[in-house]
């Protein structure tokens, strides 16, 4: 008999992810009404709702649409792009440990923003073209060098995503210093992940590239299903290995550069959150990829909250807090091997 | 469905892997690839599906070449079963054997009942159907192996590729695997071709027996031609003992270890 922990069905799928979506919208309403400055609850879901007259000031009406809730989508964008390639890459990379901090994709995407910024500074949308560039070099060099004559070893890629990562940071301090003294400071916050900065275009271009790109890899989600258990089996089993890797290395790329170029290098989210789906629902890329979007977007909503609210009215950058949840578990993992 | 090769030639480098080796594979053929280490076995079965390139001649799949196929729609016509996959996320037995219907999935990509109950029927027959939910890397090697032969048995393929399926297997195993490959063959116009060390179960299940030695092919025929003292010697360069087996009367070969 095959019972249903056997497999994941589509009726599986369909379900666990409402769920998270459920969550998700939870989430987002709480995330909006705490703060420096609290909201009434019931007045601010009111808003949420597209109602009027809620009972909100003006003054509340402003933070609420104009200031958290702006925030609040770019969190959840950021955290989809960033937990759905990092399912994408372990999957792709046959390592649960790959995740665009760590591998120096995020770095590649940092470096590609920092010119965009230097070189074409008036222009919005050559920073995430930059930075999906940048994410695309990066990876693709990641990749070459993890590559031995056995194969990547896991060991082998977090070496090279480490060199990689150093390597880019230090092009990132020669073009800091190519800065004035004044942007220092922001560019150093951006650096470790910062939502504060959210404008309407780069969060319509952030939106866009979350579409594309989750949309992209759920598609090949089968394929990975196989590509993770070995190339060259998924390539007798049907898979046409080459095309599927280059289309989830765009894929992923598109999401690392549109995440960075709107709030910088937020680490970890792509690791903690598809090793705790997989840990909960299994490892079928099916679910794992869409759930890690949803899971994403509820991790990174959650961890910018507590950045702008423990030491408020002053704020950490969200990197911080997702890599202090992020590094323990990483650790973990090594260690189980 | 016919599986050629034609005077096939693989280069390794300058050295040739493969030196202008044919074979002909029609439904119920079992066809044993028997050679010592480094003959050129495993990368001769490799090349029959298509995924190593060729320095010369070709492998057509009913009269056309393989390259002109897409590779689902190799996948639906030839299953590989290959030496142990590398496993560094649990998957479950099901999901894994799942994986042989991948070249017939549609564009949504979700198995239909009728995958399903295909993966069940498989998992009967490989005797796993106990482990449905267990995850790969719990089961022993063996067990593995057996999960392996069941997701080539999935493709429902015409055409099989067995590369050492017995290595892992006990002996009760061993009898099971080759006895369900000659079943499959027997049964539903299937052939397969097996790269074996193990001389008397390829006499006992093969139909065709070919003999290679650093990458050329040195003698094709039935069990009974192929398995002589002389060419043995010239494939091994050792002594053997050749005679029938007292039920089935297929070749039995046992290596003469001679005192020093």
């Amino acid at each position: 008999m095959i019972s249903g922990s056997a497999r994941t069905t589509l009726m599986r799928t369909a379900s666990i992810c409402g769920l998270l979506l459920l969550t998700l919208v939870v989430v987002i309403v709480i995330a909006a009404v705490i703060g420096s400055q609290r909201l009434p609850f019931g007045s601010s879901l009111c808003a949420l709702s597209g109602k009027s007259n809620c009972g909100l000031s003006s003054e509340e009406h402003a933070i609420l649409f104009d200031l958290r809730l702006p925030r609040i989508l770019l969190a959840g964008a950021v955290g989809v792009c960033l937990a759905t390639a990092g399912a994408g890459y372990q999957a792709l990379l046959r390592n649960p440990l790959a995740e665009p901090y760590l591998l120096g994709v995020s770095n590649g995407a940092a470096v590609g923003t920092m010119i965009a910024l230097v070189f074409f500074g008036a222009a919005e949308w050559s920073r995430p073209v930059m930075a999906f560039a940048g994410a695309l070099i990066a990876s693709f060099i990641v990749y070459q060098l993890a590559r031995g004559r056995a194969g990547a070893t896991p060991e082998r890629l977090i070496l090279a995503g480490v060199i990689v990562t150093t390597f880019l940071s230090s092009a990132i301090v020669f073009i800091t210093t190519l800065m004035d003294a004044t942007r220092i400071r922001s560019f150093t916050f951006w650096l470790l992940g910062d939502l504060s900065g959210t404008t309407t275009s780069l969060l319509t271009i952030t939106f866009i590239a979350v579409l594309i790109g989750v949309i992209v890899l759920a598609a090949n989600a089968r394929s990975l299903n196989l590509m993770m258990l070995g190339e060259r089996d998924a390539f007798d089993l049907g898979v046409e290995v080459s095309r599927v890797r280059v289309i989830v290395f765009i894929a992923a790329s598109l999401l690392v550069g549109a995440s960075v170029a709107s709030s910088g290098s937020v680490g970890y989210v792509g690791l903690v959150v598809p090793h705790l789906v997989r840990l909960s629902f299994g490892s079928d890329n099916r679910l794992v990829i869409v759930a890690s979007a949803l899971g994403g977007a509820v991790f990174v909503i959650f961890a910018d909250t507590i950045a702008r609210t423990i030491i408020a009215p002053r704020e950490l950058p969200v990197g911080a807090i997702t890599a202090l949840i992020g590094a323990p578990l990483f650790i973990y993992l090594l260690r189980r091997g | 469905m016919m599986l050629e090769a034609r005077n096939i030639t693989i280069n390794y480098g300058s050295r040739a892997a493969v030196a202008d080796v044919s074979l002909t594979a029609e439904p119920k053929d079992v066809i044993a690839i028997i050679g010592p280490n480094g003959a050129g076995k495993s990368t001769l079965l490799r090349a029959l599906n298509g995924s190593v390139p060729l320095a010369s001649g070709e492998v057509m799949l009913d009269d056309r070449a393989i390259n002109s196929y897409s590779r689902r729609a190799v996948a639906q016509r030839i299953a590989v079963v290959a030496q142990e996959a590398e496993l560094r996320f649990p998957v479950t037995v099901t999901e894994f054997v799942l994986g042989g219907r991948f070249a017939w999935s549609n564009a949504w990509g979700w198995e239909t009942e009728r995958d399903v109950e295909i993966v069940r029927t498989t998992l009967r027959e490989t005797e796993l159907d106990g482990f449905a939910d267990r995850l790969m890397n719990e089961l022993s090697g063996g067990e593995r192996q057996r999960a392996v032969l069941a997701r080539a048995l999935a493709t429902e393929a015409k055409i099989l590729l067995l590369d050492e399926p017995t290595a892992n297997l006990d002996l009760a195993h061993q009898a099971m695997m080759l006895r369900l490959v000659r079943e499959r063959c027997d049964r539903s116009e299937t052939a397969a071709v097996v790269v074996t060390h193990d001389i008397n179960l390829a006499a006992e299940f093969a139909t065709r027996v070919m003999l290679l030695k650093n990458s050329r092919l040195i003698a094709v025929g039935s069990p009974r031609d192929v398995l002589t003292v002389d060419l043995l010697k010239e494939i091994f360069g050792l002594q053997v003992l050749v005679d029938a087996h007292p039920i089935s009367g297929a070749p039995r070969v046992t290596p003469i270890h001679t005192q020093r």
